[in-house]
């Protein structure tokens, strides 16, 4: 099979997943790239994880309370989802859509917000917006619970505008005013939660959406332009068709799954970094009546995302769910998932509790002194541990390779059996002249074999703590 | 005027009344996963609770009528304590026995809940286990289903491998992953074989007899059934996990009746919220808007009757206890 078409079919699973095997890339790469793409884009085709086991094995995940038993169960869904672009687009969302349990204080809460946007962050982008507008924690997160028809909270409907749908503006124009956040708020008074049970004696309910006829403003409105009795819906369907809107999710996904791009904040004035592929981006929104799977059909299909390999600074979830799948730890039902669960935390990235309703800075700003460190420590303690299943596989093919290979083809073998990482001459002079300190590695004795899989622990080690590994 | 009752009509029961809250310690439970009924009332209970609350993890005793008496066992792999505890029961002594589904073992505490024993080495051969569910125990032997390897396998109390049955497979006398195990007085072997969604029923020499049920929610069939009872009537009691509720068989697997809960407040529930006004009018909004969350169960993980006609009903999430009554005579309700 051709190098290239492995490395593209790397970079497809580690963009539009968390990464995997070597096994599986191969596999891929002989179904083909357009096929894995289509398999992808249609997740419900094909199992996804078995819940039975999971629940039968951590009762806890079975309408999960706590917040950490939340993380945890989502963890596990990311590591193990075989439907791994739900869980990826699962993300996007929470990074975009952001409430958290700093605020709401219901870990149910929040894992059944990411449970709708696994569920349902394929689909519709209307639709989405409506599950957004009447989930109860985001109503709760952004006050639209305190938002009524005699005192109008602006919240919910400033964000679903600015971070939500429509952006600030675009190509240097704004694309609302201060009257259509008013209006947009209006809109939405009634929206609320309905009454649901404490946390104790029994746990809690999951709250539920109510709309209260008695506390909407049905007064006319005036929204971008056109005057109504309009409620929610109307909004929704109002902004869904504004370009500005296209552009914007466009942007998202680009910024996502292609090329880091410039804060969201800079998008007005600052055009997309790649026009060609946001404005095909845009006519699939329209041309599909905003379907983010027909998006995504033409994202992964383009000759922008194909090209743009490691060129994105993994986010923490990435780092810590890349890394084990590439390890094959904990793609059993096990005791420790906690621990893995706040690893992305200590990398900055607090899952189910980001820092605002803007998310998280992305990018290189992902990567600080004291952020590198826990990176590189997670990365290469698990890279080192050899009796690992995907450790074990990595060392076995390297043997595999001849009874007799040079350091050099060592430290080629390592790279790209850990993704087919490219790396700078200068790293790659490094790493090989590390190996060649100890010289050719052969493996027909026992003595020579465990030094073979001591030296490949050390190498993965080392690549793991190099700044490439950081990309994805 | 003419009384219309079709089929079997003899059998009613009526809800009694709850035991416990959720809690990580003292009284209540959290994600409970078995229970045993001892003399006097008493009540066995094994928590899982949480990863990241592993004091949580522990057997609660107290009485069926809501008398905390002590807990013992805690989150370790040291002798007492458990990983994964999945299954109890109790010998004639009352020497209680606890499997513990990740280390692969059986662990025995006198009635006291000091440690006496463990027994028990992962495996798939003769004697070993993969995965210990349910427990059983007949006399001086303790029936084991050993769940990841399919089979039910019987052993001395004391851990020395007598016999088993059953192997991976959907026909008769195989299994996909056999959780609970239930004894009628005749000593018939009743097993939920999990991922089969059915009961299985063998003599006392490990002969298939009968299965019931089929994948479903329908009356007589079963989402991912987990534990079975049989009263002194040979009646059969199921819990049915993922459908979220308790069937009840005859002894020849009719469907007779189906309990989905009837849940009020326990004392203990009482003694959380009387302190607390804010929770007490917010339970009380709850109710108005929606009082099936309170009452019914959710992912019953046990079912459990005694010679007093109770049937006991372990409410997992809910961290309860549920308990009905086996009727004698028509009730009025």
């Amino acid at each position: 099979m051709a190098n290239n078409d492995i490395a593209l079919m790397t970079h497809l699973l580690r963009r539009a997943g968390f990464g995997a095997s070597r096994a599986e890339v191969e596999s891929r790469a002989a179904q083909g790239y357009e096929s894995t793409v289509e398999e992808l884009l249609n997740p419900n085709d094909h199992p996804g994880i078995e819940e039975d086991l999971l629940f039968r094995y951590q009762p806890a995940y079975n309408e999960p309370a706590a917040i950490e038993t939340n993380v945890q169960q989502w963890m596990y869904y990311m590591i193990n989802n075989p439907r791994q672009l739900q869980e990826k687009v699962a993300l996007f969302w929470h990074m975009i859509f952001c409430a958290g349990h700093s605020k709401i204080d219901s870990g149910q809460e929040m894992g059944l917000m990411i449970k709708m946007f696994r569920e349902n962050g394929m689909g519709n982008f209307r639709d989405l917006l409506m599950l957004l507008s009447t989930s109860p924690g985001m109503i709760y997160y952004l006050d639209n619970s305190e938002s009524h028809k005699t005192a109008v909270n602006e919240n919910y409907g400033r964000e679903l505008l600015e971070l939500f749908s429509m952006g600030v503006g675009k190509d240097e124009e704004f694309n609302y005013s201060e009257d259509d956040v008013k209006a947009c708020a209006r809109a939405f008074t009634g929206w609320n939660i309905a009454p649901s049970y404490p946390p104790f004696p029994y746990g809690r309910s999951a709250w539920e959406f109510r709309f209260d006829p008695a506390d909407h403003d049905e007064s006319d409105k005036t929204f971008l332009g056109q005057t109504g009795n309009w409620n929610g819906e109307d909004i929704l369907d109002m902004v869904c068709g504004q370009p500005a809107t296209a552009r914007f999710v466009a942007r998202h996904l680009y910024n996502y799954f292609v090329a880091d791009e410039v804060p969201v904040p800079s998008w007005r004035q600052t055009p997309p970094k790649d026009p060609e592929l946001i404005e095909a981006l845009e006519a699939a929104y329209f041309e599909s009546n905003y379907d983010i799977t027909a998006m995504l059909r033409v994202l992964f299909n383009s000759e922008s995302f194909k090209n743009a390999r490691y060129t994105k600074v993994k986010n923490p979830a990435e780092m810590v769910v890349s890394t084990l799948r590439l390890v094959g730890d904990h793609q059993d039902i096990k005791p420790g998932l906690f621990e893995i669960s706040q690893e992305p935390k200590y990398m900055g990235m607090d899952l189910m509790n980001p820092p605002t309703v803007e998310g998280w800075h992305t990018g290189h700003e992902w990567i600080d002194s004291g952020t590198l460190v826990e990176r590189i420590n997670f990365a290469s303690d698990y890279l080192g541990q050899t009796n690992l299943p995907g450790v074990k596989g990595i060392v076995d093919r390297l043997m595999s390779e001849g009874e007799t290979i040079s350091p050099k083809q060592f430290v080629d073998g390592c790279l790209d059996l850990v993704g087919q990482l490219q790396v700078t001459d200068e790293t790659y002079g490094e790493l090989v002249s590390h190996a060649e300190r100890e010289g050719d590695l052969t493996h027909k004795s026992d003595t020579e074999q465990q030094d073979f899989v001591r030296r490949s622990g050390e190498m993965l080690q080392m690549i793991a703590a190099t700044s490439e590994y950081q990309f994805g | 005027m003419s009384t219309h009752l079709f089929g079997l009509t003899d059998r009613t029961f009526s809800y009694s009344h709850s035991v416990g809250r959720n809690e990580f310690a003292g009284t209540g439970f959290r994600n409970p996963v078995d229970m045993a009924l001892g003399a006097d009332d008493i009540v066995y209970v094994i928590n899982r609770a949480y990863e990241n609350r592993p004091d949580g993890v522990r057997v609660t005793v107290c009485t069926l009528n809501e008398e905390y008496v002590t807990e013992f066992g805690s989150y370790g792999e040291g002798d007492g304590q458990f990983i994964w505890p999945s299954s109890i029961a109790l010998d004639k002594d009352e020497n209680i026995y606890i499997s513990d589904e990740w280390l692969n073992r059986i662990t025995v505490f006198d009635s006291n809940g000091e440690f006496v024993s463990k027994w028990g080495e992962q495996g798939s051969a003769q004697g070993q286990l993969d995965g210990p569910a349910g427990l059983a125990i007949s006399g001086s032997s303790i029936y084991v289903s050993d769940s990841r390897n399919n089979r039910v396998q019987k052993f001395s109390l004391d851990g020395q491998f007598e016999s088993s049955f059953g192997e991976s497979g959907d026909g008769s006398g195989q299994f996909n992953m056999p959780w609970g195990i239930g004894l009628d007085s005749s000593g018939n072997i009743y097993v939920t074989d999990w991922r089969n969604d059915r009961i299985q029923q063998f003599d006392q020499s490990g002969k298939w007899q009968a299965t019931f049920g089929t994948p479903g929610t329908a009356v007589g069939q079963f989402n991912r059934p987990n534990s079975v009872s049989v009263d002194k009537d040979g009646d059969i009691y199921v819990s049915d996990w993922l459908n979220d509720r308790i069937q009840v068989l005859a002894p020849d697997g009719r469907f007779i009746t189906q309990l989905t809960g009837d849940h009020m407040l326990s004392q203990w529930g009482k003694d959380k919220m009387i302190s607390n006004p804010d929770m007490i009018r917010q339970r009380q909004l709850a109710i108005t808007h929606s009082s099936d969350f309170d009452k019914n169960f959710s992912h019953p993980t046990a079912v459990k009757v005694n010679t007093d006609g109770q049937v006991v009903v372990l409410d997992s999430t809910r961290g309860r206890l549920q308990i009905y009554t086996k009727n004698t005579e028509p009730v009025l309700i």
